[in-house]
């Protein structure tokens, strides 16, 4: 027989997933987001240290 | 097969798909509501109310004198006859006018109504008419108008979100004098209006009538906030038709207002969740309360109390956190503006699950308050004044299965509305709608979260 005669005590998880799954859209985002800004930032400091070497 | 579940699973519901899908359902249809508005709308529509004044004399006959007079007058009556049976009335809880007319049909029903058609509370109002009359009496005597203290404003709505919590506590958790029921004796309930009536008198006198219905006056506040969800609306003296919700966008500027709402969606929480989520974890904190020599009485208000506070705290942590995630947002205001600011998108949802939670319960006891409880207010079976008291309540008037779809509906509009709302906000924050999309993410979230949890409460408290 199933061990199931409790199981009706964590039905709460099924009514989390979908919280879950939008806080972990939500911040997968914001990290994308982040590391695009960095690299961004990263990209153009390269550009101008590129400018100054050219005039040394 | 039968499965040996123990008690959970076996809903009374009939339903075609699990409980919890509906959850799943609604996520899914605001999420694409997210998407929608983010892609549609780009201007503020509610910072306006688009004033359009009623007729002239319907304005002038509802707002007159003689109008204010009679609502005041039917307001104080029925306050009296509540106070009246409750005191001289029979002690049983149902069969007494008392408390179906104070906790049903004035505490459920004007919020459901003034969300539609405007406050609806202020003309009945039997503080403030009391209190108007006593101060045009006193202007007449004295020849000048009662001096008031100045308002601290820093208090700001404060007054009434206490005032709130303890009108709830009074029904959920004084009421409740063991684990399963709740019997509150209406005799308890006339004193505590008494109390409440010399209290809310004395500080109209001390910072004004107008100004404590406004900030402090517990009732007033939490109808009018309702009220600010409906189309009319009236100021200097003429009535008005307005957008639907536009009126919400300017109530929360006060301090204490995100406290009022707050409390509000807690209280029915912890009523939906007392005898169903959170029914374990009480019981645990009764009992180790009362194995250590605790009163049954005091443990079971202590861990009540407790339960509702952690509630209140919990709600308030959910939307804290989505304003948390706005201040992430490139060009956001601080913190005090997004909490104040993004009050508002909460009332759809406070509304959404007084539905939820009371529809049902509003139209079972209604037919008892429009038929044997008006006929016999103080339930002593020897009064039959309009000839209704055989009415009995017809409980076959709403199918379980409509009960939990108008449930479902009710959570799912009004958290769509409450997005909405916010989104509406954002743009006056963030004139770029693409910041103003990625700052409602957050606001998504609480919404989701909300709706989920309002399910789950329903979906245990139904099981």
């Amino acid at each position: 027989m199933l061990p199931v005669a409790h199981v009706g005590h964590y039905l709460w998880v099924f009514y989390v997933i979908p919280i879950l799954i939008v806080v972990g859209a939500i911040l997968r985002n914001a990290i994308a987001q982040r590391r695009a800004g960095r690299d961004e930032a990263g990209e153009s400091s390269t550009a101008g240290g590129g400018k100054i070497t050219k005039r040394d | 097969m039968t499965l040996p579940v123990a008690h959970a699973l076996a809903s009374r519901q009939d339903l075609p798909i699990p409980a919890w899908l509906f959850a799943w359902a609604a996520s899914i249809v605001l999420i694409v509501s997210f998407f929608a508005l983010s892609a549609a709308w780009r201007k503020p529509q509610f910072e306006d109310e688009h004033r359009r004044p009623l007729g002239a004399r319907l304005s002038t006959a509802l707002l007159s004198l003689p109008a204010q007079i009679l609502c005041g007058a039917i307001g104080v009556f029925l306050l009296g006859v509540a106070v009246y049976a409750g005191l001289r009335g029979t002690e049983a809880p149902d069969r007494n006018f008392a408390l179906t007319f104070l906790f049903v049909t004035c505490w459920l029903g004007f919020p459901f109504f003034s969300a539609i058609f405007g406050d609806l509370f202020r003309p009945f109002n039997p503080w403030r008419a009391i209190g108007r009359a006593a101060g045009g009496a006193f202007a007449k005597l004295a020849g000048q108008r009662p001096a008031h203290l100045a308002y601290p404003e820093r208090l700001g709505r404060w007054p009434a979100a206490v005032g709130l919590l303890a009108f709830v506590w009074i029904e959920v958790v004084y009421g409740r004098t063991s684990i399963v029921s709740v019997d509150i004796e209406p005799h308890a309930v006339a004193v505590a209006a008494l109390v409440y009536s010399v209290y809310t008198l004395a500080m109209m006198a001390v910072f004004g009538v107008e100004k404590w219905c406004d900030r402090g006056e517990a009732f007033s506040v939490y109808f009018g906030m309702f009220g600010r969800l409906g189309i009319f609306g009236a100021r200097d003296g003429s009535l008005y038709r307005r957008r639907p919700f536009s009126a919400a966008t300017s109530w929360a500027t006060v301090p204490g207002s995100a406290a009022v709402v707050i409390a509000s969606i807690a209280a029915t929480s912890f009523d939906g969740a007392q005898d169903g989520a959170f029914k374990d974890p009480i019981e645990s904190l009764f009992n180790w309360f009362t194995d250590r020599g605790m009163a049954l009485t005091t443990g079971l208000r202590l861990t009540d109390t407790i339960f509702m506070l952690a509630t209140f705290g919990a709600v308030a942590a959910v939307y804290m956190l989505g304003v948390r995630g706005m201040r992430t947002v490139p060009g956001a205001p601080s913190f005090k503006q997004l909490r104040t600011g993004f009050a508002h998108t909460l009332i759809p949802i406070a509304l959404a699950y007084l539905v939820a939670h009371y529809f049902s319960f509003f139209v079972f006891q209604e037919q008892a308050q429009f038929g044997y409880l008006l006929s016999d207010p103080l339930g002593t079976g020897h009064t039959d004044l309009f000839g209704t008291v055989a009415n009995e309540v017809d409980y076959k008037l709403l199918s379980a299965n409509a009960i939990w779809y108008v449930q479902v509906a009710a959570l799912v509009i009004g958290h769509v509305i409450g997005l909405m709302l916010a989104h509406d906000r954002a743009l006056v924050y963030w004139p770029d709608y693409r910041k103003a999309t990625a700052s409602q993410y957050w606001m998504l979230a609480v919404m989701v979260a909300f709706t989920c949890f309002g399910l789950y409460l329903l979906s245990v408290a139904n099981g």
